[in-house]
């Protein structure tokens, strides 16, 4: 076990979208609701700060970001600043080094913030995919235009062709985090969708649809974590880190991938993170989950290699509703990346704020997960799903 | 930043500071890190013989002289033993899909006028290496998982004077 433990006390966001607004601009947004919703809390307080952020290079041609963050919010840095880059897992990646500071004793007061502008105006929509298209390797995948819809899509493929998954079963994903979406006032997409809805739209990277896939989306979203001794002095509930996995197999291109309809690196690092928090039976164990939906296919691929259901049941998982707000574990009621978008930098941020939120009873009414959550788990998968990130949180630490 | 014989100190706001106009160009030439395809020759990466054979016809990649490793993309150093003493050997020019999507929506810079094309995995026969690589010569609608496909090289036309070369698989049987 870790020396300390650590807590999430509270956050905020900016809105997400298309948003007429710099990087600098929603860095300050999450930051102001940040420290709005943390009383007790101010950027006098804050002895760190941690900043997920994949591209601000290509997107706002700014770099050095976690010093100019520390700027915008008036924050005098004592102990320790960073900028995280872990692609899609950039949030996550930063939440989990401010959770290891804390755990070493280096600090007591961390803020985790995650940026990304990415919408620069449908007239630069080619330079945004090649900004995407280079997470990949660049000179060997990225050159054969292989954007994010194209390869996830190729995993749909070969998890229809080797499971017998069907395209309706993808598109129940779509549907329930695209309604979860619809009750959260920070989401891009705020319009409740059916399956027919999916299956209709356009097949921009076929077999997956437009509302297969998740937005292009300019967000940011903020998180303050304590120790223990600080958030009991703060607060009631809080959302304690419990256990945190990583996994990455030494292969991140095409050729050097381990599967293509699956993600072992997912079941190692939720294994990981299991066994730091004690969870046996996941299933039973977990009440929320935030995980990495960038498209639908995702999701079912991960109900499988959380160890949720057997390999190639996941279709079935969806179909059959278990991971409804009243299913066997509530997935993403926050609306997934499907419903609110990914923000690159930002995403694992604001899942990891959805389970305390959850935790503490403070969303919509539509969403909260009914019988008072206790224990949560959020996952990202990033770039080519080489790495596979997983947290739990709990109400109580151990 | 303006001369400071241009400075003046506006009082009162009773006259209007000095302006001058900078011109930034309209339009940038593609630099060098937009451009997908990197330069080939030995002056700008170790890995030139790949793509000297390439130019010249035939796909190839790097094998670990002593561990056996076959690695693909190429590299300079084996993952599996860490030896430098790896050697250059032909792959196979023929395969079958093993997975394939479409761009149909916005292609990345310098691929725009492309779409729709197909993106696939191809999973060389004989030989445990699947690569990405763009179909040409068929629609998505007309192809299925397993069909047989074959190697085309293509010539870069663009933006250096460099002769530069990469690879894609068009399906077997066509000579269009």
């Amino acid at each position: 076990m870790m020396p300390r433990n650590a807590a999430i006390v509270g956050g905020g966001h900016a809105d997400w979208g298309h948003r007429e607004a710099t990087w600098k601009d929603l860095a300050q947004e999450a930051g102001k609701a940040t420290f709005d919703d943390v009383d007790g809390l101010t950027p006098d307080d804050v002895e760190g700060l941690f900043v997920g952020a994949v591209q601000p290079e290509r997107f706002a041609f700014q770099s050095h970001v976690a010093p100019l963050a520390a700027e915008l919010l008036g924050i005098d840095v004592t102990k320790m600043i960073s900028r995280t880059e872990l692609a899609c897992a950039s949030g996550q990646a930063a939440l989990r080094y401010a959770w290891l500071a804390i755990a070493a004793g280096q600090l007591d007061v961390a803020l985790v913030l995650g940026v990304e502008k990415m919408n620069l105006g449908d007239e630069y929509m080619a330079e945004t995919q090649a900004s995407m298209t280079n997470v990949l390797d660049r000179e060997f995948d990225g050159v054969n235009g292989l954007n994010a819809p194209s390869f996830f899509s190729m995993f749909a493929q070969r998890h229809m062709h080797e499971y017998g998954t069907t395209h309706e079963q993808l598109a129940r994903v779509s549907v329930k985090n695209k309604n979860h979406a619809a009750n959260n006032p920070y989401a891009q997409f705020q319009t409740e969708v059916d399956v027919d809805d999916v299956l209709d739209s356009y097949p921009v990277a076929p077999p997956l649809c437009l509302l297969d896939c998740s937005g292009i989306t300019d967000g940011a979203a903020g998180l303050l974590l304590v120790s223990e001794e600080k958030a009991r002095e703060l607060t009631d509930t809080a959302a304690y880190v419990t256990g945190s996995g990583q996994s990455c197999m030494a292969g991140n291109s095409i050729n050097n991938l381990p599967s293509f309809s699956g993600w072992p690196q997912a079941t190692q690092a939720a294994e990981e993170a299991y066994d730091q928090a004690g969870i046996d039976d996941p299933v039973d164990e977990l009440d929320v989950a935030e995980i990495h939906d960038c498209f639908s296919i995702s999701e079912i691929i991960e109900y499988e290699d959380l160890g949720w259901v057997e390999k190639g049941e996941g279709g079935q998982f969806a179909e059959d509703g278990r991971g409804e707000l009243d299913g066997d574990i509530a997935v993403n009621p926050r609306g997934g990346l499907l419903g609110c978008g990914h923000p690159l930098g930002a995403t694992g941020v604001s899942q990891a704020l959805e389970i305390y939120k959850q935790f503490t009873g403070e969303v919509e009414s539509a969403r909260q997960v009914p019988d008072s959550p206790e224990t949560g788990l959020i996952h990202n998968l990033s770039g080519s799903g080489s790495v596979h990130s997983v947290m739990t949180l709990a109400r109580d630490p151990q | 930043m303006t001369d400071a014989d241009d400075t003046t100190v506006r009082s009162d706001g009773g006259s209007e500071p000095p302006r001058r106009t900078v011109t930034i160009p309209d339009s940038i030439e593609l630099p060098r890190l937009l451009d997908f395809y990197d330069l080939q020759d030995d002056e700008h990466t170790r890995i030139s013989e790949f793509y000297d054979r390439l130019r010249d016809g035939s796909l190839s990649t790097t094998e670990c002289r002593d561990c056996g490793d076959l690695q693909f993309p190429p590299r300079v150093m084996c993952p599996e033993c860490t030896s430098d003493d790896l050697a250059y050997v032909s792959l196979p020019h023929d395969g079958t899909l093993f997975a394939f999507s479409a761009v149909r929506g916005s292609g990345p810079l310098g691929m725009t006028e492309d779409t729709p094309f197909v993106t696939s995995v191809v999973d060389l026969d004989g030989v445990d290496v699947k690569l990405s690589a763009r179909i040409d010569g068929a629609d998505y609608d007309d192809l299925s998982i397993g069909d047989p496909v074959t190697l085309e090289v293509v010539d870069i036309d663009g933006p250096t004077d460099q002769h530069r070369v990469f690879y894609r698989f068009r399906p077997r049987g066509d000579t269009a």
